[in-house]
């Protein structure tokens, strides 16, 4: 297990003045400060909701005031792994979505898409503008040793997470602005505005102005709603639900105080399904009516694109260095996971009979929902999964139980190892890419825990990536 | 044969409907069986625009109204000449992997009463003639009967009833074929069911994925493949992905009604 | 400005302004409880608070009898009852909430620790002794909200919709307590002009906050039904008067319509309210029928909320 922190040799130099702080803060000023912190979000705002069959509660994550640090030379090394996944990744789609050359080169199976629920067929031969149907992307990264990282999964969809990274900053230096001082820390405030420019370059065929964009939320009890209005008001564009807008005569408007205004580009945080009850779920009433027709008549542009989320998929995770030869003829610079597709039979027999030392995920959840850690699991949770996996085997996958690195928290008072995972969010134009340097890092707050989900008790810290 | 054929479908409202948005694909497909000689929709109210052409070769077009109450009035009407080709389409206008269409839907996933029937099933190399197995064997599953079955009823629960209509046939048939890993898949049309009367109806039916043929379609509620009596219109996973007309609407709390009229000539 | 979110802040305003009204009403409940001698007076002072308040219907369904730390408990905290404070601060929260954007940081943290401020107290068993604490705390934080929404607003068109939803609930519960105690409290009018009059004008000058403001604006001399119509009718300097609440909506209407460059009038009906009230005296009033005078305004004020709501809310 790689400490990010400690080694053989002592602390790591990039954290030793953090960490000479951090032992050096009084115990009282520590208790002191992460009230101030739990005070400074309760003010603002900033909380997700948990849901569970009854009603929905709002909380505030957890946030641990102990920075996770990158150095600018490990830091170029994810940037531009980033990159050349997150190129390639829409170049899958757009291949996936029109000829599907690397089905034809045999690389992929072609049910293991054409079965997929995340592949919309309503999206074949369609041209999304500027062949770009992912321009957001998070990244879940882990490290297993000062010189890997490695990544974990993809978010395509909708990754949530990104206001956590500015307000965790904005918190850190309000209650530590001598650290800023004395180290250089690359900002992460220009997030919005990259964000903003990335969406412009991505203007439907038939807007020919400067592009009027919204971000459509699904509403006000939505777990990440309050990163909805967070973006919005930074980026200083509209926020709307399904029923602000309406469609008529194939182009899309919000109701506005002074009449119907037409929008070009519509940021949406709600899922593929819900998008438009013509052509999804019929009772959905997040959504507009007639979006899709809108959008397929070139009017507006959505974004993500309905089915882009095929990319994210696990079982497709396992060929994304497939995916990066065979798009970039590159060899990939993160790599991934060592992965077992349960649908080869081999596979699934060596997952099955490795049970206890596995990581097993379902293939279309998230959020850390259906997973077994292997290590973890009672005898009887065992077999119920074991059941599970064989039952269908082409819904699972399996990875080693990883040593995800740590960082320490504060602990009451105390310093304490942690595991720690990496998300930034990389953003993807017409010829542009924008990753600002910074991201969240997500913490498991049970010690010796490997869930750092929010929604499963996980926290968060800032994260710092120091400049030359 | 030359069909001409006009399709009306009335909605009315009890009450003022805020916004309608309704999603038309009713246009018959064109294929080599099957040529458009000249093709027309109207509605009564809103304004109707073409949108585009979808991935499945469906012409969408869509309706707006606003504030809009009494009776809406939609009509295809049109000429088409038909051919007999064994129930081969050829020359669809179709981009979709036929893969895709393994995927099931809540109408037609299956239960242990599809896994009964599949073991009544003779395995047959031939895939053409293990298609006209799936489809005899679906023809004498369930009684026709209608009024015994309705849009929400699904392949397992009409089997588990023993009776249904064109629509549950259909769902039977996809259930069973995918479940046999054949693409399969449903559609709408209009069929000529009685030469003496002259009287067309709506009517659905199914197209199975046969390798080097294509998509192929049989007609599970008369054990049959398709003639030319058959006017294709829409396809999809199943019933409602393939209905061709759908609407939305918005704020509205009234009820609808909904009649449809059909009159056709056929010349032949 | 989207629509919604111009219906948002609307709403924002009129829940706060709510809460504030309640707990002003029961401000003055507390105070009758604390003068010994007014038992003829006091099971109508909480029937009548339950009356303003529009929910002794909501009341009597729930609880049997008329009781003073039950009233208390059903006004503040009760979710059966949709306009007790708790249920006003939720809206409130909730209506601003989805506009965060429309706002400022300060304007939503301030009702944000409004929301969480009251939490505790929700989590706290209830006894009438704490019933000052609550009111001030609810009066404290609504007019530091206010106080925010102009001191850090922008005067744009959210300011606007901010400042409408607050006379507009201002204007009608300002008309329903007038009302009401003109009813209850003065059932036959042989009554007027007598000893009790003298003390039930002074605890509805109270519940709005006006006793003050009334010496201010008449000098020391006697209290008398006249002077208190016209003060809380016509006076354009007293906050809590229906005629300065309605110069506000028509100002706004004015300032809503002028920025957005429309034409027209948005509200034919709010301008000639304004026109009316400006030339009305108590006497007009009274020949009209106070009560009379009271109902027609009520509903005036809804039709111009119709109007508001078409032009604004409705967005297409």
């Amino acid at each position: 297990m790689f400490n990010e922190v400690i080694n053989n040799s002592g602390v790591r130099p990039s954290y030793n003045k953090v960490f000479n702080w951090a032992e050096a803060l009084p115990k009282n000023i520590i208790l002191k400060k992460q009230i101030q912190a739990e005070n400074l979000f309760k003010k603002i705002g900033v909380t997700f909701s948990v849901y569970n069959n009854y009603d929905v509660s709002e909380r505030l994550i957890p946030f641990d005031m102990f920075p996770r640090i990158l150095t600018s030379l490990e830091w170029m090394k994810i940037q531009k792994g980033i990159k050349q996944r997150s190129i390639a990744i829409n170049a899958f789609l757009t291949d996936v979505y029109h000829k599907a050359e690397i089905i034809k080169a045999n690389l992929i199976p072609g049910k293991l898409i054409y079965k997929n629920p995340a592949y919309d067929i309503k999206m074949v031969g369609f041209n999304v503008p500027k062949n770009i149907y992912s321009p957001i992307i998070g990244t879940d990264i882990v490290r297993t040793d000062e010189k890997d990282f490695k990544v974990l999964e993809d978010n395509c969809r909708t990754p949530s997470g990104v206001s956590y990274m500015i307000e965790n900053r904005e918190i850190m230096m309000r209650m530590f602005p001598d650290l800023f001082e004395s180290l250089n820390i690359e900002s992460v405030d220009n997030y919005p505005s990259h964000l903003v420019d990335i969406l412009k370059s991505l203007a439907p065929k038939k807007c020919n102005k400067d592009p009027n964009i919204v971000i459509l939320t699904p509403g006000h009890l939505n777990s990440a709603y309050y990163e909805h209005s967070f973006l919005a008001d930074l980026m200083g564009v509209e926020l709307v639900q399904g029923t602000d807008l309406f469609v008529k005569d194939n182009i899309t408007y919000m109701k506005t105080t002074q009449g119907p205004q037409r929008v070009d580009i519509i940021y949406r945080r709600i899922d593929d399904d819900y998008l438009d009850p013509l052509y999804y779920k019929s009772d959905s009433l997040l959504g507009v009516p007639g979006i899709i027709n809108s959008y397929k008549t070139g009017n507006v542009n959505i974004c993500s694109a309905p089915g882009a989320g095929l990319a994210d998929d696990k079982a497709i995770y396992t060929f994304m260095p497939e995916i990066i030869k065979f798009y970039l003829g590159e060899e990939p610079i993160l790599k991934n996971i060592k992965t077992w597709r349960c649908y080869n039979k081999t596979n699934l027999k060596y997952v099955i009979s490795n049970l206890k030392n596995l990581v097993v995920k379902e293939v279309h959840g998230s959020g850390g929902y259906g997973m077994l850690i292997g290590s973890q699991a009672s005898k009887k949770e065992l077999k119920k999964f074991e059941k599970k996996v064989l039952n269908s085997p082409e819904s699972f996958i399996a990875q080693p139980i990883l040593e995800l690195s740590t960082v320490p928290i504060f602990d009451k008072s105390k310093l304490s190892d942690r595991h720690v995972d990496l998300r930034p969010f990389s953003l993807v134009g017409h010829k542009k890419f924008k990753l600002v340097s910074g991201a969240l890092t997500r913490v498991a707050l049970k010690k010796n825990s490997l869930i750092v989900n929010s929604s499963q008790g996980g926290g968060v810290k800032d994260t710092w990536v120091l400049s030359d | 044969m030359i069909i001409k054929i006009r399709h009306q479908t009335e909605y009315s409202f009890s009450d003022t409907v805020p916004r309608l948005v309704q999603s038309l694909k009713l246009i018959p497909s064109k294929t080599k069986n099957q040529n458009i000689l000249d093709w027309k929709l109207s509605c009564s109210n809103g304004s109707l625009l073409e949108s585009h052409q979808d991935a499945l070769g469906h012409k969408i077009f869509n309706i707006f109204n606003y504030n809009f109450f009494g009776k809406q009035e939609i009509i295809s009407k049109g000429t088409i000449e038909t051919k007999d080709t064994k129930g081969i389409m050829s020359c669809l206008q179709d981009k979709v992997n036929p893969l895709c269409f393994l995927r099931h839907t809540f109408l037609t996933k299956p239960e242990n009463e599809i896994l009964k029937l599949s073991k009544n099933i003779k395995k047959n190399k031939d895939e053409i003639k293990f298609c006209h197995n799936l489809n005899l064997t679906v023809s004498e599953a369930i009684l026709f009967k209608s009024g015994s079955t309705n849009n929400e009823t699904s392949a397992e629960c009409s089997l588990r009833l023993g009776t249904g209509v064109c629509q549950d046939y259909a769902h039977i048939l996809i259930s069973l074929a995918r479940y046999f890993e054949i693409p399969a898949r449903y559609v709408n049309g209009y069929l000529l069911e009685d030469n003496s009367t002259n009287k067309f109806y709506t009517h659905a039916w199914v197209e199975l994925y046969i390798t080097n043929l294509g998509w192929v379609a049989f007609d599970p509620s008369h054990k049959k493949c398709i003639d030319e009596k058959y006017v294709r219109i829409s396809c999809g996973y199943d019933f409602i992905d393939a209905s061709p007309i759908k609407g939305v609407r918005l704020n509205y709390l009234g009820s609808e009604e909904l009649n449809f009229k059909l009159s056709i000539n056929s010349e032949q | 400005m989207l629509s919604r979110t111009a219906e948002n802040l609307y709403w924002t305003a009129r829940y706060l302004e709510r809460a504030d009204s309640i707990a002003r009403l029961l401000e003055v409940a507390y105070r009758i409880s604390l003068i010994p001698n007014t038992q003829e007076g006091y099971n109508n002072e909480w029937e009548s608070i339950l009356a303003t308040s529009g929910t002794k219907e909501d009341y009597l369904s729930s609880y049997k009898e008329i009781k003073k730390d039950k009233i208390e408990y059903f006004l503040i905290f009760d979710d059966r009852n949709s306009s007790s404070i708790k249920n006003c601060i939720n809206k409130a929260r909730e209506n601003i909430k989805m506009v965060r954007t429309g706002v400022t940081l300060e304007v939503w943290n301030a009702v944000n620790s409004f929301f969480h401020s009251f939490e505790e107290l929700i989590k706290r068993k209830y006894y009438s002794k704490d019933l000052p604490e609550i009111i001030d705390l609810v009066k404290r934080n609504v007019n530091l909200i206010k106080g925010t929404i102009i001191n850090t607003q922008l005067l744009n068109d959210g300011f606007d919709f901010l400042i409408l939803g607050n006379y507009f609930e201002r204007a009608d519960f300002t008309a329903r307590i007038i009302d009401v105690k003109y009813f209850i409290l003065l059932p036959s009018t042989s009554l007027i002009g007598k000893q009790v009059d003298n003390f039930q004008w002074s605890l509805m000058l109270r519940s709005v906050s006006s006793y003050r403001a009334f010496k201010w604006a008449y000098g020391n001399s006697e209290i008398d039904y006249i002077k208190i119509i016209d003060f809380l009718i016509l006076n354009d300097k007293c906050p809590r008067s229906l005629y300065f609440s309605v110069e506000k909506i028509n100002f706004h209407f004015n300032r809503l319509k002028k920025n957005y460059k429309q034409a027209g009038s948005i509200s034919p009906k709010i301008e000639n309210l304004f026109k009316k009230l400006r030339k009305l005296s108590v006497n007009d009033i009274l020949e009209e029928g106070l009560h009379d005078f009271l109902i027609n305004f009520i509903e005036d004020i809804a039709d111009v909320y119709q109007d508001l709501e078409r032009k604004y809310f409705i967005g297409t």
